[in-house]
């Protein structure tokens, strides 16, 4: 039973998962290019200095480009770590790479297992930091919800269960469980990617352009918005 | 005036919207029934005609609530109050958009009955939105990049098709577009033509030679804008203006239009609608006059609203193009145009940078090297440049005078510890808002300190020969 649901999980569902996500992802990704259209047919000033908008986009990736006295140092860093881990040891564990290339026949790039024990720890340390500093901090503390305190639990499952795979001896639980724990919560998050915030992997890229096309107005429009409400030839 | 918006309601109605706001509104416009389903209605109509949705869409999807912005906010530093955090006051919007314009939001809210859009929650936002400066002092801290400054822009946009926004910005710009004076600060023609006479003898005074305040001169490659207010309160400036210009050899190079003058754009802070007019004004004087470039004065969000806009509601490629008096300035001292006495100001000088022109890195560097070069003991506040702190009267909050307390307290509150922390005798503020503000920051804490335009130094460092 364990194992056919195994085979279950490493098979269908985490094809079922990845196409999900993938489509998700895909919806919002022509989504926002087709907005971002709209938005740029019917902006009055159409330049558009895109090396700006690149250097501002990659600039945000840094944890420390604006360090200032007031800056939350540690937060920054603690989820910049945090980001390379759930980005590396996911793509480039060797265990995940035998994976896709028996299911899926992709080969790539290989992390030696040392370094993948060590992010693999890293990262969860890196999550707990990340709830600990939302916990603390008043105005984050204040502003979340539900799923920013559900996500980082989500996002530490699969580390945790797959550093059990990997060391067994660790485990408290049988390991054909803690392996199946391990795909079905990576599954789940998969899935759950274009629904939430983690929706950012692929709207991250946007943002700036989204911000600068904010700007772009309609000419027009507020007389227009006049008109829809009623007030024509009023005046200020 | 349409009759639903206008005095249908019983006074009392909206005494009680004004007693819940700390700035005067005009209590016989504001919309007082039924206020959310107007707030809706309003919110709709700009998100049909206008191009915000793909950023509200962009924004509501990816905010992650990490309140990161509040390191950066000069607001909630003083205050520490959860509600000034940035992000909170954006979500007060975008959780509205959500709620209201989104598949998944109008379909929840069926299915699980969130809450209706209250008066209250509106009341909220109409508070928050003015206590904010409009820095984008945030938007650099952000890691996914949300620029709350445009959140904050759109939130008072809705809100003023509602009567709610500061009487004082809307009494202005009702007599600079629709008044006889054409200028927010309502100053008849004459008067302004008196005063520049006088500068001008002033200068002539001072300096021994003849400078004129051209007025209604046609095809002069500069007309300009100065903020209105300038020509009340800031007369060094446009002396000091006036003279490099003279001195730089630009005498028949520019224009002053007398059917419409003032730069002031307070469409930048509440309003797309206004935003539109006050820079289709500036276009019409311009091509009357048959001017080549519009030149801004000392004034931040004038300078940022012609740059950032004169393309979008001026025919995109074919606009006027723009240009800042300090970057004219700066041209023209580059090109050996006009000479400064080293050393003329021995006494300690700071820079402080207007948010609407150093934000996004456009002018920091240019001011600073003419200041160098004739101060002799110039030394920075920190943090400075892209990166500097807000007045405390941004976004049009400085012309709400019933807020001061706030102003000075509040968001002027780091402001008035960074100029302590320098020690010096002037801070030069190329910016007739945080001029202002800044005057009275240095009132209300006691610090010794004059604040100066950077042509008001230029007039006394230029060296006439």
């Amino acid at each position: 039973m364990l194992e056919q649901l195994t085979d279950l999980a490493r098979g269908p569902l985490l094809k079922l998962a990845l196409i999900v996500m993938a489509a998700g992802l895909l919806r919002v990704v022509i989504l926002q290019i087709w907005e971002l259209g709209w938005a740029y047919g019917r902006a009055g000033d159409q330049v558009v200095s895109w090396p700006v908008i690149v250097r501002r986009t990659l600039a945000w990736l840094l944890p420390w480009r604006y360090w200032g006295p007031e800056a939350r140092r540690l937060y920054n860093l603690t989820s910049f770590i945090f980001h390379v881990g759930i980005i590396a040891v996911p793509l480039f564990l060797a265990g995940h790479v035998a994976l896709w290339d028996q299911e899926l026949g992709i080969r790539w790039f290989v992390l030696p297992p040392v370094v993948a024990d060590v992010l693999t720890v890293v990262t969860v340390v890196a999550l707990i930091g990340m709830l600990v500093g939302r916990g603390v901090n008043t105005g984050s503390r204040m502003l979340s919800k539900r799923q920013d305190w559900l996500m980082p639990i989500l996002c530490m499952l699969p580390f945790l269960t797959g550093f059990l795979v990997a060391h067994p001896r660790f485990s408290p639980v049988d390991a054909q469980v803690v392996y199946l724990v391990h795909l079905l919560s990576a599954e789940l998050l998969l899935i759950l990617v274009p629904f939430t915030k983690l929706v950012h992997i692929v709207l991250f890229w946007s943002n700036g352009a989204s911000s600068e096309f904010g700007w772009r107005f309609a000419p027009g429009a507020g007389e227009q918005v006049r008109a829809t409400l009623g007030k024509e030839g009023q005046g200020v | 005036m349409g009759d639903s918006d206008v005095g249908t309601a019983p006074a009392s109605e909206a005494e009680r919207i004004q007693s819940r706001l700390t700035y005067n509104i005009e209590k016989d416009r504001v919309v007082t029934e039924d206020l959310p389903r107007r707030f809706l209605e309003v919110f709709s109509a700009i998100l049909k005609h206008s191009n915000y949705r793909q950023v509200l869409d962009n924004y509501a999807r990816v905010t992650a609530r990490c309140a990161n912005c509040a390191a950066s906010c000069q607001i909630y530093q003083a205050t520490e109050a959860p509600e000034d955090v940035p992000c909170y006051r954006s979500h007060l919007l975008l959780d509205v958009y959500r709620r209201h314009f989104t598949t998944k939001g109008i379909l929840s809210g069926h299915l699980l009955g969130h809450e209706p859009l209250t008066v209250d929650k509106i009341l909220e936002m109409a508070e928050s939105f003015y206590r904010c400066t409009a820095c984008r002092r945030c938007n650099l801290e952000c890691p996914l990049g949300l620029d709350h400054g445009l959140v904050t822009h759109l939130g008072r946009y809705v809100l003023s098709e509602l009567g709610l926004v500061p009487r004082a910005l809307v009494v202005s710009t009702r007599a600079q577009l629709e008044g006889e004076t054409r200028n927010t600060s309502a100053i008849p023609l004459p008067a302004i033509l008196d005063s520049l006479e006088f500068l001008a003898e002033e200068i002539k005074e001072d300096k021994g030679i003849d400078v004129e305040f051209p007025i209604d001169k046609e095809d002069r490659q500069f007309i300009f804008y100065a903020p209105v207010s300038d020509y009340l309160m800031e007369a060094d400036t446009l002396m000091g203006i006036a003279l490099m210009l003279k001195v730089s050899g630009q005498q028949d190079n520019w224009t002053i239009g007398s059917q419409y003058n003032d730069g002031i754009n307070y469409g930048l802070f509440y309003s797309d609608w206004i935003l539109e007019r006050c820079l289709v004004q500036i276009k019409e004087e311009a091509e009357r006059l048959r001017s080549k470039e519009i030149l801004i004065g000392e004034c931040g969000h004038a300078s940022r609203s012609a740059k950032a806009f004169m393309a979008t509601y001026g025919g995109g490629p074919d606009a006027p193009r723009m240009v800042n008096i300090l970057e004219l300035t700066y041209r023209l001292w580059k090109e050996g145009r006009f000479k400064l006495a080293p050393d003329v100001i021995p006494d300690r000088v700071t820079y402080h940078d207007p948010c609407n022109v150093a934000r996004s890195g456009w002018i920091v560097e240019q001011p600073r090297e003419i200041i160098r070069s004739f101060c002799k003991d110039f030394v920075e506040m920190e943090p400075h440049g892209e990166n500097n702190l807000c007045c405390g009267g941004g976004g049009g909050t400085v012309s709400v005078d019933e807020i001061r307390p706030y102003r000075t307290g509040v968001t002027g509150k780091s402001k008035a510890e960074q100029l302590v922390a320098t020690g010096a005798k002037y801070v030069i503020a190329p910016c007739a808002n945080c001029k202002k503000q800044l005057r009275e920051v240095i009132e209300d804490h006691k610090i010794e300190m004059e604040v100066v335009g950077l042509h008001d130094l230029l007039y006394k460092a230029m060296v006439i020969d």
